[in-house]
C-alpha cells in the first residue's frame, strides 16, 4: 500500500516538473538548434502533397525548404491538416505553418502571421457549361471544407445573392469535397481558386471555375504568437526571396504557364524599403 | 498504523477530498497552461462571424439525438431479423445472415460510412440517385449506415440470448401445444430479452457515441459543431469541453433509461418491490398500459374461437387449404429469397469484374507499408504507414491498455473508496464519450499538460489506449464479479492476503472467462484505429484517402480494397475469439429453430 502511494506521488512530481519546463522563444530555439520545423499540408494540390513516387512536394514545401536554407537551418517537415495546423503552432510543435492559411483578424488573436506570401481568392468549381455566373448558384448545393474560412464566405455570398437558406455541406478534407462534386451530390465546390485548379487539372476538360473571386484570401505563414524577432526574420526572408527572383522561380515551377495548374501571378508582395 | 486508517471510510473520503483539492489548486492557480481560457465564446455573440456558438452546439446536439434515435430503431429491427436469421434452419437465410453480421461487424464504421456516402450513389441508376440527392442524403447515409453497423452487433447479442434459453423450456412449450410463432413471441423473445438487456443497452450507448462519425459525411452533429467552433475561433478547449459535457449527459440519460428497463424487466413479487421498481413502473406506464389494453382486447376476441377435435367437412377443408397455401407461400418466399441472394452475388461479381485491378496492384504496397523504409529523416518509424501502422497502433494500445484495464478493473471491485471512486470516474467518463472526442482531447490537451510535442501517431495511440483501458476495466470487473463468492471466502480462510488472493486465485480464473470479450475488444481497437485519420495519422484509411485523392476516379477499387484488408484482419481475430469461446465454454449445446 505504501509503495503504491509513493509511486503515485512520484508520478505526480514528474508530471509537474515536466509541465513547468516552459519552451523558450522560437527565434532563440531555432538559432540554437539550427532546425526549423515547418507544418505542411499533405493533401493540398499543388501546395503540399505526395506525388506518385510518394515524395512530399508542392509550392509550400519548396518555399519552406528555401526559407530553411536561407536561415542556415535544417528543415523538419511536419504533416498538418486544417485541424492540427493552429494548435501545433500554439503548442510549439512547429515553428511556422505553410498550409493554405488565410490571414484573418479573428485568427490573428491566437497566432501571428507573416506578410502575405501568396495571393488567392475564393471561386466556385462546377461541371463545365452548367453555370455562367455566381447568381446561378442560388438554391444549389455547394461543398466546402470544414475548418476553413471558405464555408462562411460561401454562406455570406449566397445570402447576399438572395438565397434564403444556403445549402452548404462541409466535409473534412479536400478530396471528399471533390468526390462529392464528381458524384453529383453537390453542384459546386468552393474554396481558394488554386486548390480548385489543382483538382480540376486531374480530370482535364470536365470542370471549370465559374464567376469572379468573391473573397480575398491572402495566405500568410502562420507563426507563434508574440515572437517579433522570429516574425521579422521570416518576413525579411520572404522579401529577399521575392527580390532576387527565387520566389517567381518557385511559383512558376508550380503555377507557371507550362504547368497543369496555370495561375498567373498578378500581385506583388508587401516590400519594405 | 496508516493501514488501519486506510480502512476507515471517512479517512478514504478525506484523502480523496485532499487529492481533488490539490488538483484543483494546482491546475486552477499554479499550472501555466500557456492558453487563455475564454468561456464567453460559447454564449456571447461573436463579432467576426455574427453568431452565438452555443446555439451551434445545441443544433448539433439535436442532430445527434435524431440520428441516435432513428439509427437505434433501424439497428434493433435489423438486429432481430438477422439474429433470428442466424438461427434459421433454411440454409440460405442462415448463410446470408452470417455473412451480413460478419461483414458489418468486422469493417470500420468510418469505411462503411464512406462507402454508403461516396461510393454507393455512383453505382445507382440516375433516377434513384436524384431521388436520394433531393433529400438530405448526408443524414440518410449516416443514419442508415450507423443503423446497419450497430444491427450487426445487436444480431449477435440477440442470437446469443436466444441460444442461452434451456432446451427444456422449448420442449415444454411445444408439448403444451404452442405453435412455433407463439413459442417465439411468448417464451423465447421475452426470456431472451431479459438476459440480453445489459449488452443490448451498451450497444445503444455505442450507437449514440458512434453517431459522432456522421461528421465525416458532412452531417453537422455535435462533434462537428465543436470542431467548427474550434476552427473558427481556435478556442478548442472550451468547445471540446462543452461537447464532452453534452455527450456525457446523453450517455447518463441513456444509461438511466436502460437501468429503468432493467428494473421493469425483473420478475419479483409485489412486496419486494423497491422505489426504483415503482419509478420504473411509472416511467413505462404509458407503454405497458397500451400493451395490456391490446392483449385484453385480443384475449376477448380469440377466446371465442374454440378448437374442436371433431371437425366438420368444411372445417377440415378450410384447414387443408390453409395448410397448402402456407406451404406454397413458404416455397415462394424461399425462392424469392434465393433469387435475391443470387442477384446480389451476380451484381457484386459484375461490379468487381469491372474493377481496374491494375490500380489495386500498383498501390497495394503503399496501402500496406506506405513508403517504409524510405521515409524522411523526421518521420516516425522510417516512413511506416498504412495497414502496418494501424496494426502497430493497435498492438501498442492493446499491450498498454491491458495493464491499465487490469489495474482499474481490480480497483473497481475494491471496497476501498480511495481506489473505487477514481477508477469508476475514469471508466465512466471515458466510456461516456465517443472515441473521436478522446482523440481530440489527447491531441489537444497532452501537449499543453506536459509541454512536449507529440507526433499525431503517438497522440492517437495514447487516445486509443486510454479509451480501451476503460473498456477492459469493465470487462475485468465483470469477470471478477462473476466468480462465486465462495472463492474469496475460501482464499481468505486459508490465510491469503488480498493481493495473494487476487493474483493467485481470482485473476487467473477471471481472465479465462474474460478472454473472448478481451479479444473482441482488440478487434474493436483495430477497427477504431481508422479514426486516427481525422487528425492526420498515416494509417490505412488516411493512406487510402491520399491515393484516392491522387487517382480520383477509382473510389470503388480503393474502398473495396481497404474494406477487405480490415475485414481479413478482424475476421481472423474473431475466429480466434470464437475458438476460445468454444474451448472455454462447458455448454456445447446449440439451439436451432
Amino acid at each position: 500500500m505504501k509503495k503504491l502511494m509513493m509511486l503515485g506521488l512520484a508520478a505526480a512530481l514528474v508530471l509537474s516538473v515536466a509541465a513547468s519546463a516552459v519552451a523558450g522563444a522560437t527565434y532563440d530555439k531555432v538559432m540554437k538548434e539550427k532546425v526549423v520545423r515547418a507544418g505542411l499540408m499533405t493533401d493540398s494540390i499543388p501546395g503540399g502533397f505526395y506525388n506518385e513516387k510518394k515524395e512530399w512536394v508542392g509550392l509550400d514545401v519548396d518555399i519552406a525548404k528555401e526559407i530553411a536554407k536561407r536561415l542556415g537551418c535544417k528543415i523538419e517537415m511536419v504533416p498538418v491538416n486544417n485541424k492540427t495546423r493552429i494548435s501545433f503552432l500554439q503548442t510549439g510543435r512547429i515553428d511556422m505553418s505553410l498550409s493554405n492559411m488565410t490571414h484573418k483578424r479573428e485568427r490573428d488573436k491566437s497566432i501571428d502571421f507573416s506578410i502575405t506570401y501568396f495571393f488567392d481568392g475564393q471561386k466556385m468549381l462546377a461541371p463545365k457549361g452548367k453555370f455562367h455566373s455566381l447568381k446561378d448558384f442560388v438554391g444549389k448545393r455547394v461543398a466546402v471544407q470544414q475548418g476553413t474560412t471558405s464555408e462562411i464566405n460561401v454562406k455570406n455570398l449566397l445570402l447576399s445573392l438572395g438565397d434564403k437558406a444556403p445549402k452548404v455541406i462541409s466535409f473534412q478534407k479536400e478530396p471528399e469535397c471533390f468526390q462529392a462534386l464528381q458524384m453529383g451530390r453537390v453542384d459546386a465546390w468552393s474554396t481558394d481558386s488554386t486548390i480548385l485548379l489543382g483538382y480540376a487539372a486531374q480530370v482535364p476538360g470536365k470542370y471549370e471555375l465559374v464567376g469572379d473571386f468573391f473573397s480575398n484570401e491572402p495566405y500568410g505563414i502562420g507563426l507563434p504568437q508574440d515572437d517579433s524577432a522570429w516574425r521579422d526574420l521570416i518576413n525579411f526572408t520572404i522579401q529577399d526571396m521575392w527580390k532576387d527572383g527565387t520566389y517567381k522561380e518557385l511559383y512558376n515551377k508550380w503555377y507557371g504557364p507550362d504547368t497543369k495548374y496555370y495561375f498567373p501571378l498578378t500581385e506583388k508582395i508587401e516590400m519594405w524599403p | 498504523m496508516i493501514n488501519r486508517y486506510l480502512e476507515k471510510e471517512w479517512f478514504q473520503y478525506l484523502c480523496l477530498a485532499v487529492i481533488a483539492g490539490a488538483f484543483i489548486y494546482y491546475f486552477g492557480w499554479v499550472f501555466n497552461f500557456g492558453y487563455k481560457f475564454d468561456w464567453s465564446v460559447l454564449f456571447t455573440k461573436n463579432a467576426t462571424y455574427g453568431q452565438v456558438f452555443g446555439k451551434m452546439l445545441l443544433t448539433g446536439l439535436q442532430k445527434t439525438i435524431i440520428i441516435t434515435i432513428l439509427s437505434s430503431i433501424i439497428a434493433l429491427g435489423l438486429g432481430i431479423v438477422f439474429g433470428l436469421g442466424r438461427l434459421s434452419q433454411f440454409k440460405p437465410v442462415n448463410w446470408f445472415s452470417t455473412c451480413y453480421v460478419e461483414f458489418f461487424r468486422n469493417t470500420p464504421l468510418l469505411v462503411q460510412l464512406f462507402f454508403w456516402y461516396f461510393a454507393l450513389p455512383v453505382g445507382l441508376p440516375e433516377a434513384a440517385r436524384d431521388f436520394l440527392f433531393d433529400r438530405n442524403y448526408e443524414m440518410i447515409a449516416a443514419t442508415v449506415g450507423l443503423g446497419i453497423y450497430t444491427s450487426s452487433f445487436m444480431a449477435e447479442i440477440i442470437r446469443a440470448g436466444i441460444q442461452s434459453i434451456p432446451k427444456g423450456l422449448l420442449e415444454a412449450s411445444y408439448s403444451s401445444g404452442l405453435s412455433p410463432f407463439q413459442t417465439l413471441t411468448k417464451i423465447i423473445l421475452p426470456l431472451a430479452f431479459r438476459s440480453i438487456i445489459p449488452p443490448l443497452g451498451s450497444e445503444f450507448l455505442n450507437n449514440m457515441k458512434n453517431s459522432s462519425l456522421a461528421m465525416v459525411v458532412g452531417v453537422a452533429e455535435l462533434c462537428w459543431s465543436s470542431q467548427q467552433i474550434e476552427s473558427l475561433t481556435f478556442k478548442g478547449f472550451e468547445a471540446t469541453t462543452a461537447a464532452t459535457v453534452l455527450y456525457l449527459s446523453l450517455s447518463l440519460i441513456i444509461a438511466g433509461i436502460l437501468n429503468l428497463v432493467n428494473f421493469k424487466m425483473q420478475i419479483i413479487p409485489q412486496q419486494l418491490k423497491t422505489t426504483k421498481h415503482l419509478i420504473a413502473d411509472a416511467f413505462f406506464w404509458p407503454v405497458t398500459s397500451i400493451f395490456s389494453l391490446c392483449s385484453k382486447a385480443s384475449r376477448k376476441f380469440f377466446r371465442k374461437r374454440q378448437e374442436d377435435f371433431n371437425l366438420t367437412r368444411t372445417q377440415a377443408m378450410r384447414r387443408a387449404v390453409l395448410h397448402t397455401t402456407a406451404k406454397v407461400f413458404s416455397f415462394i418466399w424461399k425462392a424469392v429469397f434465393i433469387i435475391f441472394i443470387a442477384s446480389v452475388i451476380i451484381a457484386a461479381g459484375i461490379g468487381i469484374s469491372h474493377f481496374n485491378f491494375g490500380v489495386i496492384r500498383d498501390n497495394f504496397m503503399t496501402l500496406l507499408i506506405w513508403r517504409f523504409p524510405n521515409g524522411g529523416p523526421n518521420e516516425v518509424l522510417w516512413g511506416l504507414g498504412g495497414l502496418s501502422y494501424s496494426i502497430l497502433m493497435s498492438i501498442i494500445a492493446i499491450v498498454v491498455s491491458f495493464i491499465i484495464g487490469l489495474v482499474v478493473g481490480v480497483a473497481r471491485t475494491s471496497k476501498n473508496k480511495l481506489f473505487l471512486i477514481p477508477s469508476t470516474l475514469y471508466i465512466e467518463i471515458i466510456r461516456g464519450n465517443p472515441l473521436i472526442m478522446v482523440i481530440f482531447w489527447v491531441y489537444f490537451f497532452v501537449p499543453i499538460l506536459t509541454d512536449t510535442y507529440l507526433d499525431v501517431f503517438w497522440s492517437a495511440t495514447i487516445a486509443l489506449t486510454i479509451f480501451t483501458g476503460a473498456y477492459l476495466g469493465e470487462i475485468v470487473r465483470s469477470g471478477i464479479q462473476n466468480l462465486p463468492v465462495g472463492q474469496f471466502e475460501a482464499a481468505a480462510s486459508t490465510g491469503l492476503t488480498y493481493f495473494q488472493t487476487m493474483r493467485k486465485i481470482i485473476i487467473p480464473q477471471a481472465l479465462k472467462q474474460m478472454l473472448p470479450a478481451i479479444v473482441g475488444q482488440f478487434i474493436t481497437i483495430f477497427k477504431d484505429s481508422s479514426l486516427a485519420y481525422v487528425i492526420g495519422v498515416l494509417e490505412l484509411t488516411f493512406v487510402a484517402q491520399g491515393i484516392n485523392n491522387r487517382l480520383m476516379i477509382y473510389p470503388f477499387e480503393i474502398y473495396t480494397t481497404i474494406a477487405a484488408l480490415y475485414f481479413i484482419c478482424c475476421y481472423l481475430m474473431s475466429i480466434v475469439a470464437r475458438r476460445l469461446e468454444r474451448k472455454l465454454s462447458t455448454d456445447t449445446f446449440r439451439l436451432q429453430m
